[in-house]
């Protein structure tokens, strides 16, 4: 990452005379100087905070010796099962990355009628939690149960993690490069694939990265499904053996992967640097003319949209038409929105302050520290809510009692969950804006402080607050870690919608479903409508 | 650069003014919440962990509360997830009762000395069979897996004697379950239970090559079966009353059940049950145990939840529902029901899942 | 006369190899100084150690008299009282210029007199209220100067300040920031690569290479008595010509001319295209042809062969310009510059 930061502009603006670039080696250099403690103390916070589980899966799988994490680890079906998760995972990006690109791109850079439309539909899949989408599937086709089932399911609800940063780098990105390339004598398909695809590289990398986490860590659809992969075997081996190191292992081994994927992830971004420089933004990438495709274009967004949007929000129609004959909940819709809005807005604040640190520091300093407490973030990120959920009661009854099943605690669970997207978040937005304007800020007197509530994070806020909506998005449909930390009393929309679902009281059950798509819609709307702060350029 | 970005701000900030109003308001509510249980607890509340759904024993908390004046403060999850979160909790944990969904959760809690034993009185209101043998937890109420049919497919003198026959050949296709449920994965455990592992894969194979329809749930099987989508499923027999409570009564239905004569694996009698956790000596919760087992919540249990009531001098009066004595099933201890993982293993291995 | 603006001793700093090799320099009080060199000399990094963005590995800088860089000490960039005018501006553009202009002042001060004071003094009073995106380049750069003019520094730093503005606007915000400068009576450091702008518009200009100052002095000093030959090509086209020294007089195939030095043997002729004059009456003449010839309007550059295979360039303005081909007679006006061969 270190390289990363100083290698070559992407999309070079004109060019400089002189070393009127500081020098290359003089850019890595300050941002080689040792980090400010007003960041790395808060960012080393942060990573305590994601880091949190691996304390209780340490102390889980060991406590009956390596003898049993061995055991665990070595079973065949251990293997098949990790085997089974990382092709449904593998699976499940590439559709979502072919969906993101080519939506993207149609919505972006051709001439498709009502492309604005479609932009905002596209990315609305968002606000749909997959045990909906997957009940919505399931009970229209029940045959689809299995690896099918969860891959349409996990494709439908998570590609807008692939469209939202695609979309944002074609928009900035500059035409020139495309331009150039049809004038060297390529097809358009050839330029695109040549020119701009490399430069997306970022964007996808991000994108796959989350899908393929989201995927690994989701329960609702591979439940539903009916597909044993790791989240669903780690679930059962609670529910079915009440003895936890199985679990605790599994878990261990989940982290192990993501954190593989992390890696991965940051190879795979290659040696180039997608900070722009130079000033003034980028020309408007020129529209692509469909002609006579125009019109069979359509089918693929129509269809993304029926399928991902239109399916889940027939069934819930359907379903609640059905509970409203019935009479509907009334009050405790109320009250359960207003739990859910207050704890998820909770979540997406504490997680985002916590991201600041390390997200700032990701994107001004190179070097191992930023890198690892950035990568550290992760940990969490591809644990099953249960997990994560048991490991906070663990701590919390041991060592902050008074906290255990306040809200505190919850919030603190979404921070270990969530906080991966609220870093690239931030990361993203504070690498857009040069690190001279911090400096310029400095000389005229402003301490670090004052530069970072002055000039740094009013820069980042629109990225920031695009994070925050995101983490925000997510809280509302989480349910596994709610259940289990929620305040006594208390009820989400989620957790409702669970309590109707397991008396199979799908009526009872869609006016929960609905609102809370409907809730998570708006912020969803507004984060499709402001992809350039979620833009996968941060994390490198 | 355009002027959005600056609009765009302005919509941050109202987005960013909006969250932190509304954790303001959170922080407001949850530290009344907090206050109205602590204050609870110092005025002898009982804190409630509800492996039962809300919808089926709130009401019934309330009753109670409306009946005794100790108010209750209840934590609703899945079974297994509570057992493994009082696991988790220990000796700390501010829960005082567990109310289970299956045996095998408190089977666990009381093999990890989590249980407080309960007061012979209580134990013996229900018979010896519906409780642990070591007095730790006592069943609340009873359920049966049954087969659900529907009348107009399956001619009468057709329905198999056991739950064995269903591996035959003339049912392929025809019998619908609910493969992830976990009624039916301790169905298969009581059959490994008593019938044995070999026994229990050889009929679960059998099961597979007669493809059965796999559900999500049971109420979906019983729908499927009263508008004969299919003629069979393996269900629990609740499921058939909720859905004549729903459509006014049962003689609106065509499914109905039917129990595998004699102690056959099929006709598993399971019980939902009550424990008092070690630790916490909150004499509240006896009165709550004793509750349960009282009049008012076991004819509860019988109008509502269309359980069987386990205690002696209560008659469910539901049209259809044998009486509880009339059930045999098979003879096992419930409290083995927990090793739910061989089961598992069992189902992957045999690839019903 | 005061304490230096700036002093600068023996400064060290090395990435993958060394870019600054024991820089010295010195920049009295109220003036400008321009540090003048090729790409990678090192005077950028020169300038982000001053500022404070970067640090040395050796030796000390003073600003105002004050250490603030030296062995064991190090102040951190907002207590140097060093304003930095960057490359392109970079004006914060969540703030309108006003606000840009104050960012540096203390909170009392911000609503106060001084943002539109120094907002005058760049030429751009009741332009406050506009943000940076609707200004032009030029203004950008002087709400740049006015925002590291603002709280009064000891010393500004201007980091090749003009690089972005197109050519036809160059000179004239040059000359409008040396005004403001100077109005404000601020000592100032400006990083160019341009000598055409050094030479217009500082007062001392150091010209560094290899990361050491190799000539620092008034700007007719430095081009008309360049430290080596080096500085001589850099900051001016030059005519280099083998040729004889005899002490005082050095003769080269453009005949014999007066020089300053004592040098004699074997010498390089630094000579200017602008000494060269066409067919003068008062000078002893060499015959050459014309070879090539460039016409600028204002004068015109004229390639001439000379006797005996050496060339050189002519910058004449006289009218008609000789055709490619002809034979021409060449003198050379003034004394020339020479180094040992």
């Amino acid at each position: 990452m270190t390289e990363l930061l100083i290698a070559p502009p992407a999309s070079p603006g004109p060019p400089r005379e002189g070393d009127a670039l500081p020098g290359r080696r003089a850019v890595r250099a300050a941002r080689r100087s040792r980090p400010p403690l007003l960041l790395v103390i808060p960012g080393l916070v942060t990573a305590a905070v994601a880091l949190l589980p691996l304390v209780y899966l340490g102390v889980r799988s060991f406590e009956d010796g390596t003898g049993v994490v061995a055991d665990v680890l070595l079973r065949e079906r251990t293997a098949r099962l990790l085997l089974r998760s990382l092709l449904l995972a593998g699976a499940v990006t590439t559709a979502c990355l072919a969906i993101g690109v080519a939506l993207a791109w149609l919505t972006v850079r051709s001439d498709l009628p009502g492309r604005r439309f479609w932009a905002v539909l596209a990315a609305l899949p968002l606000a749909i939690p997959t045990y909906v989408a997957g009940f919505a599937w399931i009970s229209l086709l029940p045959d689809l149960a299995g690896f099918f089932g969860a891959f349409v399911v996990l494709t439908a609800c998570s590609y807008p993690y692939v469209l939202l940063p695609v979309a944002a780098a074609l928009r900035r990105m500059d035409p020139a490069g495309e331009e150039v390339a049809r004038s060297l004598g390529l097809s358009p398909w050839q330029a695109f694939r040549r020119a701009t695809l490399p430069q997306l590289r970022p964007a996808l990398a991000a994108g796959g990265l989350l899908v393929a986490l989201y995927t690994l860590s989701d329960f609702g659809a591979v439940s539903i499904m009916r597909f044993d992969a790791f989240t669903r075997v780690i679930y059962t081996s609670y529910r079915s053996s009440f003895d936890r190191t199985p679990a605790a292992v599994l878990g261990l081994l989940l982290v192990a992967v993501t954190l593989v994927l992390v890696w991965l992830e940051a190879r795979s971004r290659g040696r180039a640097s997608y900070s722009r420089v130079g000033q003034g933004g980028a020309r408007q990438g020129a529209v692509s003319r469909l002609g006579r495709r125009r019109l069979p274009a359509l089918l693929l967004p129509a269809t993304v949209a029926g399928l991902s949007l239109g399916l889940p929000a027939a069934a819930l129609l359907y379903w609640t038409a059905v509970g409203v004959r019935g009479g509907l909940p009334g009050s405790d819709l109320g009250g359960a929105a207003a739990t859910s809005l207050a704890f998820a807005a909770l979540g997406a604040l504490v997680t985002t302050l916590l991201a600041i640190p390390v997200g700032v520091l990701a994107a001004r300093r190179a070097g191992r520290l930023p890198r690892l407490l950035e990568r550290a973030s992760w940990a969490g990120h591809a644990l099953p809510g249960i997990v994560v959920a048991f490991s906070l009661v663990f701590l919390s009854v041991r060592y902050a009692f008074p906290l255990y099943q306040r809200t505190p605690v919850l919030v603190l669970a979404y921070a270990v969950l969530f906080l991966p997207l609220a870093i690239g978040a931030v990361h993203a937005s504070a690498a857009q804006s040069p690190p001279g304007l911090e400096e310029v800020a400095r000389s005229t007197g402003a301490g670090p402080t004052a530069v970072l509530r002055r000039v740094t994070l009013p820069l980042a806020a629109p990225g920031i607050g695009a994070g925050a909506v995101l983490v925000f998005l997510t809280c509302m449909k989480e349910l596994p870690a709610t259940l289990l930390l929620q305040p006594l009393g208390s009820g989400t929309l989620a957790t409702k919608l669970w309590t109707e679902t397991g008396v199979a009281a799908y009526s009872a059950a869609a006016p929960y479903a609905a609102l809370l798509v409907l809730l998570s819609a708006l912020p969803t709307y507004l984060l499709g409508m402001r992809t350039g702060a979620f833009d996968g350029r941060g994390r490198r | 650069m355009s002027r959005r970005p600056r609009r765009w701000r302005t919509a941050s900030t109202v987005l960013l003014t909006t969250a932190l109003l509304l954790s303001a308001t959170a922080c407001g509510s949850g530290s009344d919440e907090d206050e109205e249980l602590a204050a609870a607890a110092e005025a002898g509340s009982l804190v409630v962990y509800s492996g039962r759904n809300e919808n089926l024993v709130g009401p019934l908390l309330e009753k109670f509360t409306a009946a005794t004046g100790i108010p209750v403060a209840t934590r609703y999850g899945g079974s297994a997830e509570l057992a493994a979160q009082l696991l988790e909790e220990g000796s700390r944990s501010p829960a005082s009762v567990f109310l289970s969904q299956d045996a095998g959760a408190l089977g666990a809690l009381q093999d990890a000395g989590r249980l407080d034993p309960l007061p012979a009185a209580e134990l013996a209101k229900v018979p010896q069979q519906y409780r642990s043998p070591e007095g730790r937890w006592v069943g609340t109420a009873a359920r049966s897996r049954v087969l659900v049919y529907n009348p107009d497919l399956v001619p009468a003198g057709e329905l198999p004697r056991s739950v064995f026959d269903l591996t035959d050949p003339k049912y392929k296709g025809k019998v619908g379950y609910a493969p992830t449920n976990a009624s039916f994965q301790s169905f298969v455990t009581g059959m490994r239970v008593t019938a044995g592992e070999e026994r229990t894969r050889a009929f679960l194979q059998g099961l597979k090559a007669n493809e059965p329809k796999a559900y999500e749930g049971n109420a979906t099987i019983v729908d499927a079966v009263n508008t004969g989508a299919i003629p069979y499923g393996l269900v629990n027999h609740y499921y058939l009353y909720e859905k004549a409570a729903e459509a006014g009564g049962l003689d609106k239905l065509t499914a109905r059940n039917y129990l595998f004569p004699g102690d056959d694996p099929g006709s598993l009698v399971n019980v939902t049950g009550v424990a008092v956790l070690a630790g916490r000596s909150n004499p509240n919760a006896l009165s709550f145990v004793g509750y349960l087992l009282g009049n008012e919540a076991q004819t509860y249990f019988a109008q509502v939840t269309k359980e069987y009531p386990l205690v002696d001098e209560v008659d469910a009066d539901i049209p259809g529902l044998p009486p509880l004595s009339s059930l045999q099933g098979p003879k096992i201890d419930l409290s083995q029901l927990d090793s739910l993982e061989d089961t598992l293993k069992l189902l992957d291995d045999v690839g019903l899942t | 006369m005061s304490e230096p603006a700036l002093r600068v001793r023996g400064v060290h700093k090395s990435y993958d190899a060394p870019v600054l090799t024991g820089l010295d320099l010195d920049v009295p009080a109220g003036s400008l100084v321009a540090l003048l060199g090729p790409s990678g000399c090192g005077k950028t990094t020169l300038l982000r150690i001053v500022a404070g963005f970067e640090r040395s590995e050796a030796g000390s800088v003073e600003v105002g008299g004050r250490l603030v860089e030296g062995p064991g000490q190090v102040l951190p960039p907002e207590r140097r009282r060093v304003g930095v005018v960057p490359q392109e501006g970079a004006l914060f553009p969540h703030l309108s210029v006003h606000d840009n202009v104050a960012f540096g002042l203390p909170r009392q001060e911000r609503k106060g007199l001084r943002p539109e004071e120094v907002l005058e003094l760049v030429g751009l009073a009741g332009l406050g209220s506009r943000m940076p995106h609707e200004l032009s380049g030029g203004q950008q750069q002087r709400v740049a100067v006015a925002r590291a003019l603002a709280p009064r520094p000891s010393l500004v730093l201007l980091d090749e300040p003009f690089s972005a503005l197109d050519a036809g606007l160059r000179a004239a915000v040059r000359a409008e920031v040396r005004a403001s400068l100077r109005a404000a009576g601020a000592s100032a450091v400006l990083v160019t690569h341009d000598q055409q702008e050094a030479l217009s518009v500082a007062d001392v200009v150091a010209v560094v290479r290899d990361g050491r100052v190799v000539q620092a002095a008034d700007p007719w000093s430095v081009y008309a008595a360049p430290a080596d030959l080096g500085v001589a090509t850099f900051v001016g086209e030059t005519i280099v010509l083998g040729g004889e020294a005899a002490g005082g007089t050095v003769s080269s195939p453009l005949g014999a001319h007066r020089t300053d030095s004592a040098l004699r043997g074997q010498v390089a002729v630094v000579i200017r295209p602008e000494q060269l004059e066409l067919a003068p009456a008062d000078l002893p003449c060499v015959p050459a042809v014309v070879s090539h010839r460039e016409f600028y309007g204002h004068d015109a550059l004229l390639r001439l062969a000379l006797p005996g295979g050496a060339t050189a360039t002519a910058r004449t303005a006289g009218h008609p310009l000789p055709e490619v081909g002809a034979h021409v007679e060449v003198g050379v006006r003034g004394p020339v510059v020479v180094f040992p061969a």
